[in-house]
């Protein structure tokens, strides 16, 4: 029975009923209806970062649902799990569009719920008021910044914690398969056969002489690494594999942060470099 | 012999044994008239689609005037196995936020499209509630049901209504929002019920609405109610296992008829544990008064209180509503109200009017 709530508490909600509750006073506590503590809170206009996002628009209106162990879809918008909740996660509803997909705000789940042009279901906040335009603006301004947690913050870029082959490696197989893994989640919708290029080198001149044809996939299970396979058995020689200079084609994680050293000017990236000497 | 005479035969006979089993979408219609939800729901425990007695009953009860005699009329079979039915909604709302624009609109609030297949009539049937607008079509219930007619129990499987206190049109009553079950939060999993003369009881045991999208986590839910034709009792838990924390639910409810009007109570203890302080207890109290004024007019006014956090003081929230449903003839309903919240002064959003008018159209 201890999973029962106590009669004490039974008792204290007739109690309450009986006296036919008054709405609280508020004192002592912000717009949110939380005890108010030093520094912080929730005083100022909404400004388009995550902080003012959540503590104007999360935790005010949409955690009266969205929160704990009963929120719907799973989406919790309190302070401590929003952002994880929200940035690069697929929607249940609809699993091909994230919920928040930073750089891109008419892509975001969370704008065409509270647009109310969504795939699926009610417009949110669920049964009114809707957010005005002005708060849906702000929000669409922090998701096109890039949706970063901090206020501001320089965000670090997707950074290569791991390759295989590395450099100087000799791969065993002719038809290779290369797996890259990143420091965050891949942006899987903007990924396609583009995304990165495998080059045959000369072995003379070092320069790439062949584009090889690859095909990309991300590991199931693994949403920070990256396989590239060859489309055909390879012959010994030298390769490396570069993300193309195109920023269109980037490869970039869930947050929007692009790879270290892709910078405004249209550089391929390296991100492997390695010899290849088939076993016979 | 007309189909109209043979209806109302059906609908006297059913109204003299008294504690057959009537309608919760709208649940005071049920302690109204005395009936469990299973006689004017497919689904035992309310909403969605209607049963031959609950067409009846929308057609010669609840509207102000019937159809002439002889007006072929809808009733909900297609053939001797397929029965479809229908909810329209559409609405017109106002809100005024202090220091704000008022904010309008005219909205489709929902079309639901319903269909039951009786593949072996009494024993073996398949349930569709299929949400048409707002959005693309989504299923909100789904499921088979296997019933024993003469134990009174049934099993049914796949996408379903969980059963935890009244099954309320308003999803936004404080009720159903801190309980976080509701009409709005279908959920998948498996659902043995049990009915008899006065005894109506269901348990859930389903994936959780919090573990959507997650591969852990389980939700159970159970409902007794016992049913008397001039009052009701029911008692509910609901218990969650989710990674986002345990969530334990309780909820009372009880109704009475006292002459023409109707009242419903409901108290909800929820004590969260996936809140980022830790855990959470919070309250929620609904009161609902119906009064039935004549035929086809019905004023209800509703008195709800919410805690949404027992440990902080002073950050109660109250709702009260007034709202005079027309129902001019079979199958159309009008309705309007006004909603007053009443919250901490700091709150734009919880002290806010809301004035509405809808058209709800059934079959």
């Amino acid at each position: 029975m201890k999973y029962i709530l106590r009669w004490r508490e039974w008792g204290q909600a007739v109690a309450i009923s009986l006296l036919c509750g008054c709405a609280g006073n508020g004192a002592g506590l912000d717009q949110s209806g939380r005890p108010v503590t030093g520094g912080g809170g929730t005083n100022g206009p909404l400004t388009a970062d995550y902080a003012s996002i959540q503590s104007h628009v999360f935790t005010p209106i949409c955690t009266a649902c969205h929160a704990g162990g009963g929120a719907p879809q799973g989406l919790r918008l309190d302070a401590t799990n929003a952002y994880a909740s929200l940035v690069g996660v697929p929607s249940n509803e609809v699993p091909g569009v994230l919920r928040v997909k930073p750089g891109n705000p008419g892509n975001s789940y969370i704008i065409q719920k509270i647009e109310g042009h969504a795939a699926v279901g009610a417009r949110m906040p669920f049964g009114g008021p809707y957010l005005d335009q002005a708060t849906i603006d702000t929000i669409r301004q922090w998701i096109t910044d890039g949706a970063q947690r901090g206020a501001g913050a320089a965000a670090a870029p997707l950074a290569v914690t791991s390759i295989s082959p590395m450099s100087e490696d000799f791969l065993p197989d002719g038809r290779a398969r290369l797996i890259a893994g990143f420091s965050e989640e891949l942006d899987q919708t903007r990924l396609d056969s583009g995304s990165v290029r495998l080059e045959r080198l000369d072995p003379g001149t070092g320069l790439p002489v062949d584009p090889v044809a690859v095909e990309i996939a991300v590991p199931a299970g693994n949403p920070r690494a990256l396989m590239v396979i060859t489309a055909k058995a390879l012959g010994d020689g030298r390769y490396r594999l570069v993300v193309p200079a195109a920023p269109e084609t980037g490869l970039s994680g869930v947050s929007g942060r692009r790879l270290e050293g892709a910078g405004p000017e249209p550089t391929p990236v390296l991100l492997d470099e390695f010899d290849l000497v088939v076993q016979k | 012999m007309t189909i109209h005479v043979v209806f109302r035969l059906l609908l006297t006979l059913a109204c003299a044994v008294g504690s057959w089993t009537v309608a919760c979408a709208e649940p005071y219609l049920a302690v109204q008239q005395g009936y469990k939800c299973a006689a004017c729901h497919v689904n035992a425990t309310g909403g969605g689609l209607r049963t031959e007695f609950g067409i009846v009953f929308a057609e010669n009860v609840l509207p102000a005037r019937t159809l002439p005699e002889g007006v072929p009329v809808w009733t909900g079979r297609v053939g001797d196995f397929l029965r479809l039915g229908g909810d329209l909604r559409t609405n017109w709302t106002r809100t005024e936020l202090t220091g704000a624009k008022p904010q309008q609109t005219f909205q489709i609030d929902q079309v639901r499209a319903y269909a039951a297949m009786d593949i072996v009539p009494e024993r073996f049937s398949v349930y569709v509630d299929e949400q048409i607008a707002p959005g693309n079509a989504t299923a909100m219930e789904a499921w088979a049901r296997l019933t024993d007619a003469s134990s009174g129990t049934y099993l049914k499987a796949g996408r379903l209504y969980l059963p935890f206190g009244w099954r309320l049109q308003d999803q936004t009553a404080f009720v159903r929002e801190t309980s976080g079950i509701s009409m709005a939060t279908p959920d998948t999993g498996l659902e043995l019920g049990f009915e008899r003369e006065h005894w109506s009881a269901q348990l859930a045991v389903s994936h959780g609405t919090a573990n959507a999208g997650q591969e852990s986590g389980h939700q159970v839910t159970s409902q007794v109610v016992w049913v008397q034709s001039r009052y009701r009792l029911g008692g509910a838990v609901s218990l969650t296992q989710s990674d986002a924390g345990n969530r334990r639910a309780g909820a009372l409810f009880a109704g009475v008829r006292t002459g023409p009007v109707a009242w419903l109570g409901e108290i909800d203890l929820v004590r969260d544990g996936g809140v980022p302080e830790g855990s959470r207890s919070m309250i929620a109290m609904l009161g609902e008064a119906n009064y039935r004024i004549r035929k086809g007019h019905n004023l209800k006014l509703t008195a709800e209180y919410l805690d949404p956090d027992r440990r902080v003081a002073e950050d109660q929230q109250t709702r009260w509503s007034a709202l005079y449903e027309y129902t001019p003839m079979p199958f159309l309903q009008l309705r309007a109200g006004l909603r007053r919240y009443r919250g901490i002064p700091q709150s734009v959003l919880e002290n806010r009017r809301v004035a509405f008018i809808e058209l709800h159209g059934f079959w």
